[in-house]
């Protein structure tokens, strides 16, 4: 088998951040914005994709990491005072220790149970931070207002250029290829003398970081966070529509997805918040139905046809 | 003697916590579906329970009937057509899917009748008897009176009719249910339709004990989950005695450690329970 080439992906990939990079100066307030939204559902896609697309565990709990490194971002910013610099990567520094930890009894559980105890897990933290001094309980946290938007545009940038580094990375590498065997079959990726607990736990806590990163920068950018505002299940849905949607396990699948979904919310949610929140419950029922391999797949293969779709349907149902 | 009535307390509970993992298991045993939306059911449930008794002045216990019969008319038709196209898929599409339904059915819910906090509050609502220094509220012994009917009759139509035993069959070996002629596809709506049913049903019962919301349903998906596993997977036994486990649990907690935690708890329980004995308090080792 001979590898693709590593040289047109590269030349590209720096050209689109090149030009990304110099997007504030030619773009409306409202335009940054908006990216600075897209960075970081992409950068998130990206971190659920290390666990849920490459190792085939299907994590619906990664916002308990988000909302670990918010918090944690949040708490040290305001009560302990320290600068921005050093607590947002102490938020990512926690979040992945408790994604390695809360791993390593949950990465034991397969299929639905590993899936409801993520549910679980992140239902808890809310509970947690919920009942907490430190995290301002139900009222929040405040933080002192930053006038311009372009550090987080950039830290989001850096958040989801890295992110997707990392999943380039697995996609051709002794790590990630023992991830892969991992999610086709993992009885016999252990028999091949893979470590695959030490390769399941290294890559929740991976995915842990970069989620725990995201979300400290989030609550640095949005300035107000709360436990119903950070630890909200529909942003793990989020996590997986748009890596589902874009395609699981590939680097730009994860991209494409957080492209897509974040203009369609971008236009709907001025109308209503529920509204939007409906719209992506449809996108995943339409996904799982007509592409369950994800967009990246339609396109690289260029087979979307009625005749494909109706023998999917008829392999998968009754 | 407060300690008595801290059990009494769970148990009553707890028997609304079985009738939903009831629904929960069915699906799952039959089907190899977690249904995720199963939460969203129970929240349908309990607003059909709510708009018959605040716009017709229907009593909360008598029109159940009528909301087990829309459930089941819902998930029958929800399965049929939707997620029959996929449920021999892997089964984190049948997960994911399940996810999407609940997502949208919450959002509906959210725009068309909104986010307040609703209740069902018929005049007997506060009535309570004491036995000895006991006070069991009314409402709370007929919910239990209610569930230990429907899961009894519910176990009944399972282990002794035709259909119960197409629905078995077809749980066991799909290929060889449908060479002997059972219709799968309408076997599996009818499923469907029954832990719809007793979705709603639990959710009927849920609105007179509990305010009602868009949004009641994530936690209860996962109290159902922790329930079913707790007792042990697709036995419908398991799904009752879990329930009361949980029931308890929760009852005990709250008092004696406060009641700021009852998420912690059912997560904690279920990771406990799947490290000691990942089959169940009653399932058998497969």
């Amino acid at each position: 088998m001979r590898l693709p080439s590593r040289r047109v992906p590269t030349v590209a990939g720096a050209l689109v951040v090149a030009a990304l990079a110099l997007a504030p100066w030619g773009l409306s307030p409202f335009l940054v914005q908006f990216l600075i939204n897209l960075f970081m559902l992409a950068a998130l896609a990206e971190s659920w994709n290390i666990i849920g697309g490459f190792t085939g565990y299907a994590s619906f709990g990664n916002v308990a990491f988000f909302g670990i490194g918010a918090y944690t971002t949040a708490v040290l910013l305001t009560a302990a005072a320290w600068p921005f610099a050093l607590a947002l990567p102490a938020g990512g520094l926690l979040a992945m220790a408790f994604a390695g930890l809360i791993g390593m009894p949950i990465l034991r559980l397969k299929g639905h149970y590993f899936a409801i105890a993520t549910l679980g897990v992140a239902e808890t933290m809310r509970e947690i931070v919920y009942n907490l001094k430190i995290t301002g309980g139900g009222t929040g946290l405040t933080m002192p207002i930053t006038r311009s938007p372009l550090p987080f545009f950039y830290l989001m940038l850096a958040i989801l250029v890295a992110a997707t580094l990392v999943n380039w990375w697995l996609s051709a590498s002794r790590f990630g290829y023992g991830l892969i065997a991992i999610r086709e079959d993992e009885d016999a990726a252990m028999a091949m003398g893979i470590n695959t607990a030490l390769y399941k736990t290294a890559a929740f806590a991976l995915s842990g970081a970069f989620a725990g990163l995201v979300g400290g920068v989030f609550a640095y950018w949005i300035t107000f966070i709360d436990p119903e505002g950070v630890f909200r299940v529909i942003v793990t849905i989020q996590m997986i529509i748009m890596a589902v949607f874009g395609g699981m396990g590939t680097v730009v699948g994860p991209l494409l997805g957080a492209l897509v979904l974040a203009s369609v919310s971008e236009l709907l949610s001025t109308q209503l918040v529920s509204l939007a929140e409906l719209f992506n419950g449809l996108i995943v029922i339409l996904v799982v139905l007509f592409m369950p391999k994800g967009l990246a797949e339609v396109i690289s293969k260029r087979e979307f046809s009625l005749k494909k779709l109706a023998r999917n349907l008829r392999e998968y149902g009754v | 003697m407060l300690a008595l009535q801290v059990l009494i307390n769970g148990i009553l509970l707890g028997g609304l916590y079985g009738l939903m993992a009831l629904g929960m298991s069915l699906i799952w045993g039959v089907m190899n579906i977690v249904n995720i939306a199963h939460g969203a059911l129970i929240m349908l449930g309990a607003y059909v329970t709510f708009w018959l008794f605040t716009l017709w002045g229907w009593d909360p216990f008598v029109s159940l009937p009528a909301t087990i019969a829309l459930l089941f008319v819902y998930g029958y038709c929800l399965q049929r057509f939707l997620l029959n196209l996929i449920v021999r898929a892997q089964l984190f599409l049948t997960l994911l899917i399940t996810f999407g339904v609940e997502v949208v059915m919450v959002n509906l819910v959210r725009i068309f009748w909104s986010s307040d906090l609703r209740q069902v509050t018929p005049t007997y609502a506060g009535a309570n008897f004491a036995v000895g220094a006991i006070t069991i509220p009314y409402v709370r012994l007929w919910v239990f009176v209610t569930t230990a009917i429907l899961s009894v009759l519910f176990l009944l139509v399972l282990e002794k009719t035709r259909l119960g035993r197409a629905i078995r069959a077809t749980s066991e070996e799909l290929r060889a249910a449908r060479l002997t002629g059972i219709p799968v596809a309408h076997i599996y709506a009818v499923t469907f339709g029954l832990g719809a049913a007793l979705a709603g049903a639990a959710g009927g019962l849920w609105g007179m004990l509990f305010p009602i919301t868009p949004i009641m349903g994530g936690a209860l998906t996962l109290k159902s989950f922790v329930v079913a596993v707790l007792g042990g997977l697709g036995t419908m036994m398991g799904a009752i005695v879990g329930g009361l486990v949980l029931g308890l649990a929760e009852s005990f907690t709250a008092t004696y450690l406060g009641p700021t935690y009852p998420n912690a708890i059912s997560f904690g329980l279920l990771v406990l329970i799947l490290i000691l004995r990942p089959t169940g308090i009653v399932g058998r080792r497969a």
